[in-house]
C-alpha cells in the first residue's frame, strides 16, 4: 500500500512538473519582477491552453492527494 | 482608502482577479506548512525550536526568508521560489556573456519568450539539485547541527528519492501558480508569491519579540515604520529629464510637439541587486556546511568559515556592502540603456532642451543615471546592513523582522502591485489608492 502510494506520488510528480514545463511561461523573469514595467495580459488563452490547465489542475488534486495519503501513513 | 478597496471590491473583473490571486496564496502557504511525506514532522518542530534558541539560525537567513520558514520545516514547497530566483539570475548573467543568447533578448518579444522557458528548465534542474541536497543534509543530519533528533523517518533510498521528488514537483507547482498569478491574478506572480512568504513569518516573530520584552516590540515597530516610510520615499524618487517632441506633420495632421519627461528612478535597479548579492554571499555559507566538518581543513573553507559565516563581521559586511553596489551598476546597465533611449528619441522628434539628439544626448542620459546610481547603489548597500550592523548593537539582529531586505521587498511589491490595481480601478472610476 505504501509502495503503491509512493509510486503513484512518484509519478504524479513527474507528470506535474512535464505538464508546467509544456505551459507558455508567462514570467517575463526577473526583469519585471520587482519595479518593472506592466506586463498587461491582452486576449484569452488558446483552446490547447486551457485543456492543458485543465489536465494540470487534476493531476495537482491527485498530487496533494498522494501526499497527504502517504504523509497519514507514514504518520509516526 | 478604505473606499477605494470597497470600489475596488464592487468592481467585478477586479474582484474576481484580487479573490483570484487570495486564493493562490492560500493554496500557496498551504503548501507551505504540509510536511513532505517522510519527514517527522515533531522532531522538525523541537529541532526548530532548538535551532531558534541557539546561535546558527541565520545561517539559512536568506533563503529562509524567502522560503517563509518553509524551507527548515521540510516542507512541499520547501525549496520555495529560490530555484526560480537563481535560474533568472543566472540567464541574466548569461545574456551578457553568451551571443546567442544576446541575440534572442533582441528578437524582442519572441526571443524573450524562449529565454523565459530557458529559465523554467534551469529552474527545475536546479530544483532537483537543491532538494537534493537539503534531503541529503538532513539525512545526515547537518541541517540541524545542534540537535540529534532523526529528522527523516527513514534513511532508505527509496523514501529518500520520493521526497526528492516530491519537493522538485512542489517547486514546479509554485512556478506554475506563480505564473497564474500573473496571467490572470493582480501583478507579478513571482514577485506577490514572495511577498506572501516575507510577509507570512512577521506576525510569528513579533510576537516573539514582544514576549521578550513589550519596551524591544515597541523599538522594532517604530524603526520599522520609519525605515518603510524611508524606503519609500526613495523608491519613489525620481529625476524628470524633460523631453520635447517636435511638431511634425504626417499627412494632414499635426502630431507631437508635446513635451514630456524620461523619468529616472534613483534606485532604478529595484532590489534585484540585494537578491543577486545575498544569493552569492549564500555560496561560500553552503560550501562551509558541505566540506566544514572534514578531518583536515582546507585553508580557504577555514577562512571563509571565519571571516564569512557570521553577518555582522567586518569582511562579510564590506564584502555584501561592495558586491550590493557592483550589482546595482550592472543591473542598471542591463536594464536602461541610454544609448537605445536616445535612438528612439531621435527616431520619433524628440530631444532634451539645450542637447543636441544622438551620441550628446546618450552621453548626457549615461551621466545622469550615473550620478543617480551613485546614490542609489549606496543607498540600498545601507538599508540590507541595518539589521546586520546596527541591530547587533543591540542584539536584536537574528530575529529583527524588519529586516533591509525584507522591507525592501516589502515596499517595492506593495507599491508595484498597489499601482497596478490603480490602473486597472481606473478604467471606472478616477479615484484610487494613491491621491
Amino acid at each position: 500500500m505504501e509502495l503503491g502510494i509512493s509510486i503513484a506520488l512518484i509519478l504524479s510528480s513527474a507528470l506535474m512538473v512535464l505538464l508546467v514545463l509544456l505551459h507558455k511561461g508567462k514570467g517575463g523573469g526577473l526583469s519585471d519582477m520587482f519595479g518593472g514595467g506592466f506586463s498587461s495580459s491582452f486576449g484569452g488563452s488558446s483552446v490547447v491552453e486551457r485543456n492543458l490547465d485543465r489536465l494540470t489542475v487534476i493531476t495537482g488534486i491527485i498530487w496533494f492527494v498522494c501526499i497527504i495519503a502517504l504523509g497519514l501513513m507514514l504518520k509516526p | 482608502m478604505l473606499t477605494a478597496i470597497t470600489r475596488a471590491f464592487r468592481t467585478p473583473d477586479l474582484r474576481k482577479k484580487l479573490l483570484f490571486t487570495l486564493g493562490i496564496i492560500v493554496l500557496f502557504r498551504l503548501g507551505s506548512v504540509l510536511p513532505t511525506p517522510g519527514v517527522n514532522s515533531e522532531n522538525v518542530a523541537k529541532a526548530l525550536e532548538q535551532a531558534q534558541a541557539g546561535e546558527s539560525n541565520n545561517i539559512y537567513g536568506m533563503v529562509q526568508l524567502f522560503s517563509g520558514g518553509a524551507l527548515l520545516r521540510l516542507s512541499v514547497f520547501a525549496l520555495g521560489i529560490m530555484p526560480y530566483i537563481t535560474a533568472s539570475i543566472i540567464l541574466q548573467l548569461l545574456v551578457v556573456v553568451i551571443p546567442r543568447l544576446e541575440a534572442l533578448k533582441k528578437e524582442g518579444q519572441a526571443g524573450t519568450a524562449k529565454i523565459t522557458q530557458y529559465t523554467r528548465y534551469l529552474t527545475i534542474g536546479l530544483a532537483v539539485l537543491q532538494s537534493t541536497a537539503f534531503v541529503a543534509l538532513a539525512r545526515s543530519g547537518q541541517l540541524f547541527p545542534n540537535s540529534n533528533l532523526p529528522v527523516l523517518l527513514s534513511n532508505d533510498v527509496f523514501p529518500l528519492v520520493t521526497m526528492v521528488i516530491t519537493m522538485t514537483a512542489g517547486t514546479a507547482v509554485i512556478m506554475w501558480l506563480g505564473e497564474l498569478i500573473t496571467d490572470r491574478g493582480i501583478g507579478n506572480g513571482m514577485s506577490v508569491l514572495i511577498f506572501a512568504q516575507v510577509i507570512a513569518v512577521f506576525p510569528a516573530e513579533l510576537i516573539n519579540i514582544y514576549r521578550l520584552s513589550p519596551f524591544k516590540f515597541a523599538v522594532v515597530m517604530i524603526t520599522g515604520i520609519a525605515m518603510i516610510a524611508f524606503v519609500v520615499f526613495i523608491e519613489q524618487a525620481q529625476r524628470r529629464v524633460p523631453v520635447q517632441y517636435a511638431k511634425r506633420m504626417v499627412g494632414r495632421r499635426m502630431y507631437g510637439g508635446t513635451s514630456t519627461y524620461i523619468p529616472l528612478k534613483v534606485n532604478q535597479a529595484g532590489i534585484i541587486p540585494v537578491i543577486f548579492a545575498s544569493s552569492l554571499m549564500y555560496l561560500p555559507q553552503l560550501a562551509v556546511t558541505m566540506w566544514g566538518n572534514s578531518e583536515k581543513p582546507n585553508v580557504v573553507v577555514e577562512w571563509l568559515a571565519q571571516n564569512l559565516m557570521q553577518g555582522d563581521h567586518p569582511v562579510y559586511a564590506s564584502v555584501y556592502f561592495l558586491l550590493i553596489i557592483f550589482f546595482t551598476y550592472f543591473y542598471v546597465s542591463i536594464t536602461f540603456n541610454p544609448t537605445e533611449v536616445a535612438d528612439n528619441m531621435k527616431k520619433y522628434g524628440g530631444f532634451i532642451p539645450g542637447i543636441r539628439p544622438g551620441r550628446p544626448t546618450a552621453e548626457y542620459l549615461g551621466f545622469v543615471l550615473n550620478r543617480l546610481t551613485a546614490t542609489g547603489a549606496p543607498y540600498l548597500g545601507f538599508i540590507s546592513l541595518i539589521p546586520v550592523v546596527a541591530l547587533g548593537a543591540v542584539g536584536a539582529s537574528a530575529n529583527f523582522p524588519f529586516g533591509g531586505t525584507s522591507i525592501l521587498i516589502m515596499v517595492g511589491v506593495g507599491l508595484d502591485t498597489v499601482k497596478q490595481i490603480e490602473s486597472q480601478l481606473q478604467q471606472r472610476n478616477y479615484e484610487g489608492f494613491l491621491r
